[in-house]
């Protein structure tokens, strides 16, 4: 339960759209070793390493100790010690102990993470060392490109779990306000005007969205985020003031939910869960927790395809960081190799319902056959989709960033500021914020 | 230096008489001037018995406490970021506040949150204090009782409280059954602050109520009696006997409370969230130092500028209340 | 005009105190404290008073146990809300403790807690009793050191103070986490007032029957300020048992998480139940109101000693 609803915001997570600044700043596809780094991850595996983790040990617990096991196994004379962090002020952790010096070898990050990590050369150019650039092909190239950082040559993590997901919707609501429940929205124009008639015809009681637009709804939405340099934001353009414009129009009609301004991922699937609110994005996990947590819901749960102009969907990234100073840097880097490889990925996945990222696997029976179940159905589809999904958020659009945009669209809602003059305002303060980082 | 009033300090004030000597230990109207002084300090001591008595809290002070603060006092002159060292910059950080919006905002927030908070605090723990005061059969339990949400959790506070007073929550269900409608009190800019400052007044009732309840317990006897002779009824007592009386007290409450409303932080960010409700319309000064500087992204140097001004301001708050407390009692 | 004890106020007059002594008979729990009869109608007038104040006080924390208390099938979200579980079960503790390791994190919590308590009341006595009642120079500026570190904004200094730590070697130890806050400065001013207080004939007269500092410490002041350490050992178990960011900080091993940040991990695993939350902070708090339940006298006690000054 905890995946489905950390992936998607906790992490928040951040590549650079892929799609859009990929050919920018990927490496011409060569195994990137630039030759010549001093200690390189080439020597013996063996001696102790610490591996974090972020919030998965209340939830898997025996998977990784299994995994750290066969690990030692397979190197006799290693050791991994095995840390998890909490879900809340991650962040804040990763800084205190980068500048504290106390980084863990192998750590947890998603790229939004990494970057400034990175940044501040923490983390390990795997690029650059040619023992751990050799497992590139291992892994879907969009996965890889995915833990880049625009203005800085070279890959920072290993690519882990992906997560992508429908779109629920309630199909009583639906009905209930006139709707085919057959028929759930599958553009953005009918998405706002099912909309206005759930709100119109429950008198304003009944909202269909529960979160404000972020800046992956921008992206899924067919706005150009950032520059093809990667060093100014562009969602200010007559496609963003358009989405902002039209959820300013929801927002009155109670169609977003007049909580959506101070809402949290938490809080909207709440409300989707008690059925005040009729849609709400998640993944194949949550299928079960509306089996146990609202039964009634569970019966009248619709699922469709996630909403976009693009015909890509959002997807989220969860990568290894290997420690920069570390003093165990082949064993580091064969253990980062070793978690996010193609079995461990799909052993994994099947445990957690998430997706991997190595090449190849997605076309495990496991992801492409149905079995008659919901669950798999959603698995199935979202596998699909993930062919070609994209991170929609750049890797450099940082919490500060994220609070900017969230104040400025909350101005446009309240009609405080027209759209126009919001979404200006959010480019010049994060374009400072880009400067300054 | 001291204070000839009747008004007694109880020992939970840590504040009375800071800066002023051996302190206005307030002491009963009929001891004569020049009497002997409660609380000058005795002699007969080796020179170094003070600094031995004082060197744990000193040390444990001064290294975790005062040493990163003078280092938080540089970083405000430098522009540096959680994981990039600093340039010194100047007052740059300080002028750049004067051009932020969320500054002001906060600016804002934390002082009407003081002017809010602090009469409430002020006025409604004294007549709390006055009721459970009288020691009728059970009092002792609802005293205990009243205490609890200071010693509960404020993290388990904002909780509970989000869970209440949510638009699914028992409070709205109640008035939607009584008739009155839900009320989106965790929607709104201002009754999201007002609910926090609520909170606030609600986790600190007890708090203060013991604070009064022990001064209380030293305002002399004969002044009640002699009022009661007078025929005074219960409000002009209340006016003219016991405010009089506690007005010492009154005064170390305002003065705590007011630094803690103005340092507000957790009553706000758990009911308005991190972002501080909607359009960051609710963010507080010290909720601002907190998102500016923490994350890997933090600018760490703006946010330590934001702290000292935090911290300029409670002082200066520190020094006016005891100020115009001295000049009363001139 | 006091003993040493402290425990008999000089002036009768002022002794109101609930040790008092006058307390026990029954005609005089009826009567206020100028010895007159309240009225009936006083009476239930403030007993109202007092439940209503005890339903906006305790309430909230009885509907949250009563939600720990529901069952699965029952909806919490239901309108009317229902106080009363229908079906009350422990489930939703099993539960917790299945999902975190959770008393070995409230047995971390006790231990820091413990220390904390310790420490404060030892090093906040001593330096409150220095600048209280001992003479000597720059007791103005020890006295400023400790009112400047309690207004310290301690949100913006929490990374230095854990570079301080690193350097120090204590990260990912419960000694770190101790440490910053292991004699707050609020402490020590809340003890110097206590000490203040106490009237100086009776330093005066050990001083001249030969004690030192260090005997008059602790024979005569240090017991009659015990309503005030209890004061302090209260605030010092609250402020360590609810910490959150510091112990995460210098934390890394899960084995060595306190509660609150266990606790956490439940607020992350099962977002959306509010019963398994209910069940947490139930478990966050009773400890604390147990504690408080058994200092409580003491408590009482110890806020009341500014009647001790005679």
């Amino acid at each position: 339960m905890r995946f489905s609803s950390r992936v998607p915001h906790k992490a928040a997570v951040a590549a650079a759209a892929v799609a859009v600044l990929l050919p920018l700043s990927a490496c011409g596809g060569g195994s990137g070793s630039s030759g010549g780094s001093s200690a390189s991850g080439s020597g013996k595996i063996d001696g102790s390493i610490t591996f974090q983790t972020w919030n998965l040990k209340t939830g898997y617990k025996d998977y990784f100790n299994g995994l750290i096991a066969d690990f030692e196994k397979k190197y006799p004379g290693s050791h991994v010690k095995w840390v998890d962090q909490p879900a809340d002020n991650y962040a804040d952790k990763l800084s205190a102990d980068a500048s504290g010096g106390t980084m863990p070898d192998v750590v947890n990050v998603s790229p939004d993470l990494g970057a400034p990590l990175a940044k501040a050369g923490v983390a390990l150019d795997l690029d650059g060392d040619p023992a751990a650039a050799k497992y590139k092909k291992e892994y879907l190239p969009g996965a890889w490109a995915g833990n880049q950082v625009p203005g800085l040559k070279g890959t920072y993590a290993f690519p882990w779990y992906l997560n992508t997901g429908p779109l629920f919707y309630n199909k009583a609501l639906f009905k209930k306000a006139g709707l085919d429940p057959q028929k759930p929205p599958a553009t953005y124009g009918e998405l706002f005007s099912d909309a206005l008639t759930i709100s119109k015809n429950s008198h304003g009681t009944i909202a269909t969205l529960a979160n404000v637009p972020t800046i992956e709804d921008f992206g899924r939405y067919g706005v150009q985020i950032m520059n093809g340099k990667g060093d100014g934001f562009t969602f200010n353009d007559a496609k963003g003031v358009d989405l902002l414009t039209q959820y300013v129009k929801l927002y009155k009609a109670h169609a977003l939910d007049p909580q959506a301004l101070t809402a949290t991922p938490d809080s909207a699937g709440q409300k989707f869960l008690t059925q005040a609110v009729a849609m709400n994005p998640g993944s194949a996990l949550d299928l079960g927790h509306f089996k146990t947590q609202a039964p009634t819901l569970y019966k009248n749960i619709g699922i469709t395809d996630q909403i976009t102009s693009t015909g890509k969907v959002n997807m989220y990234v969860m990568g290894l960081m290997v420690n920069a100073a570390t003093k165990q840097k082949a064993t580091s880097i064969a253990f980062a190799h070793f978690v996010t490889d193609a079995q461990n990925q799909l052993s994994f996945a099947k445990k957690a319902a998430i997706f991997p990222s190595t090449a190849g696997t997605l076309d495990d029976p496991y992801f492409t056959k149905e079995d008659g179940t919901d669950t798999a159905r959603v698995r199935v589809a979202a596998a699909k989709s993930l062919k070609n999904a994209v991170n929609y958020t750049p890797v450099v659009f940082s919490d500060q960033m994220k609070t900017e945009l969230g104040n400025e669209v909350a101005k446009a809602l309240q009609g405080k500021e027209s759209p126009k003059a919001a979404l200006d305002a959010a480019v010049k303060s994060c374009d400072q914020l880009l400067k300054q980082s | 230096m001291t204070s000839p009033t009747a008004g007694p300090v109880p020992a939970a004030g840590p504040l009375a008489g800071t800066g002023a000597g051996p302190g206005p230990g307030p002491r009963p109207a009929s001891r004569q001037p020049g009497g002997p002084r409660p609380g000058r300090p005795a002699r007969r001591h080796l020179p170094s018995t003070p600094w031995l008595f004082a060197a744990p809290g000193l040390v444990v002070v001064c290294v975790f406490i005062l040493y990163p603060f003078v280092s938080t006092l540089v970083d405000s002159f430098t522009d540096r970021r959680a994981l990039v060292a600093g340039q010194w910059v100047g007052f740059a950080n300080f002028t750049e506040m004067l051009h932020d919006d969320m500054f002001w905002i906060g600016l804002r927030n934390s002082a009407l949150y003081m002017v809010v908070v602090v009469p409430a605090l002020v006025v409604l723990p004294l007549l709390l204090a006055l009721l459970v005061q009288k020691r009728i059969p059970g009092i002792g339990f609802f005293r205990s009782a009243f205490y609890t949400p200071v010693v509960a959790s404020i993290v388990v506070v904002g909780l509970i409280w989000v869970w209440m007073l949510d638009d699914r929550g028992l409070i709205n269900a109640v008035l939607g059954e009584v008739g009155i409608g839900r009320i989106g009190f965790l929607s709104d800019q201002w009754l999201l602050l007002l609910s926090a400052m609520f909170v606030t007044v609600w986790k600190g009732l007890g708090y203060y109520m013991i604070i009064y309840l022990s001064a209380l317990a030293n305002v002399p006897r004969e002044l009640h009696e002699a009022a009661s002779v007078d025929g005074a009824g219960a409000v002009r007592r209340f006016l003219s006997v016991t405010v009089p009386a506690v007005r010492s007290t009154m005064v170390l409450v305002g003065a705590l409370s007011a630094v803690a409303a103005f340092k507000v932080f957790s009553e706000v960010y758990l009911m308005a969230g991190p972002k501080g409700g909607p359009a960051g319309e609710d963010t507080t000064l010290v909720m601002l130092v907190e998102r500016t500087g923490t994350g890997l992204t933090g600018r760490v140097g703006y946010a330590s500028a934001l702290s000292v001004v935090v911290f300029v301001i409670t002082v200066g708050l520190m020094l006016l209340v005891l100020r115009a407390d001295r000049r009363e009692d001139a | 005009m006091s003993t040493a004890d402290g425990r008999t106020p000089g002036r009768a007059g002022t002794t109101r105190r609930p040790s008092g002594g006058a307390a026990g008979s029954r005609r005089s729990r009826f009567t206020d404290e100028n010895g007159r009869r309240i009225p009936a109608w006083e009476l239930t007038g403030r007993y109202a008073l007092l439940v209503a104040v005890l339903a906006l006080t305790v309430g909230p924390f009885v509907w949250q146990l009563a939600t720990s208390l529901k069952g699965p099938t029952e909806d919490i979200f239901a309108t009317p809300p229902s106080f009363l579980p229908a079906h009350p079960t422990l489930h939703n503790y099993t539960r917790v403790a299945d999902t975190i390791p959770v008393w070995s994190y409230a047995l971390n919590s006790l231990k820091v807690a413990t220390a904390n308590v310790l420490t404060n009341c030892v090093g906040s006595a001593l330096a409150g009793y220095a600048i209280a009642r001992l003479r000597y120079r720059g007791r103005k500026l020890l006295t400023l050191v400790f009112i400047v570190a309690m207004l310290v904004p301690v949100e913006g200094i929490i990374i230095a103070q854990f570079q301080t730590m690193r350097s120090l070697g204590l990260n990912n130890t419960l000694l770190g986490v101790v440490l910053p806050g292991c004699v707050g400065a609020m402490n020590v001013l809340l003890m110097r007032n206590a000490f203040l207080h106490l009237p100086p004939e009776v330093d005066e007269a050990a001083v001249v029957d030969g004690a030192n500092a260090w005997q008059r410490f602790f024979r005569i002041a240090l017991p009659s300020v015990r309503g005030t350490l209890a004061v302090v050992a209260i605030f010092a178990f609250m402020g360590s048992w609810d910490d959150f960011l510091w112990p995460l900080i210098v934390l890394s091993d899960s084995s060595k998480f306190t509660l609150t940040i266990g606790l956490n991990y439940l607020h992350g695993t099962f977002a959306d139940d509010q019963r398994l939350i209910a069940a947490g902070t139930v478990i966050a708090v009773v400890p604390l109101i147990v504690l408080f339940a058994c200092l409580q006298r003491y408590f009482f006690r110890g806020v009341g000693e500014g009647a001790v000054k005679g």
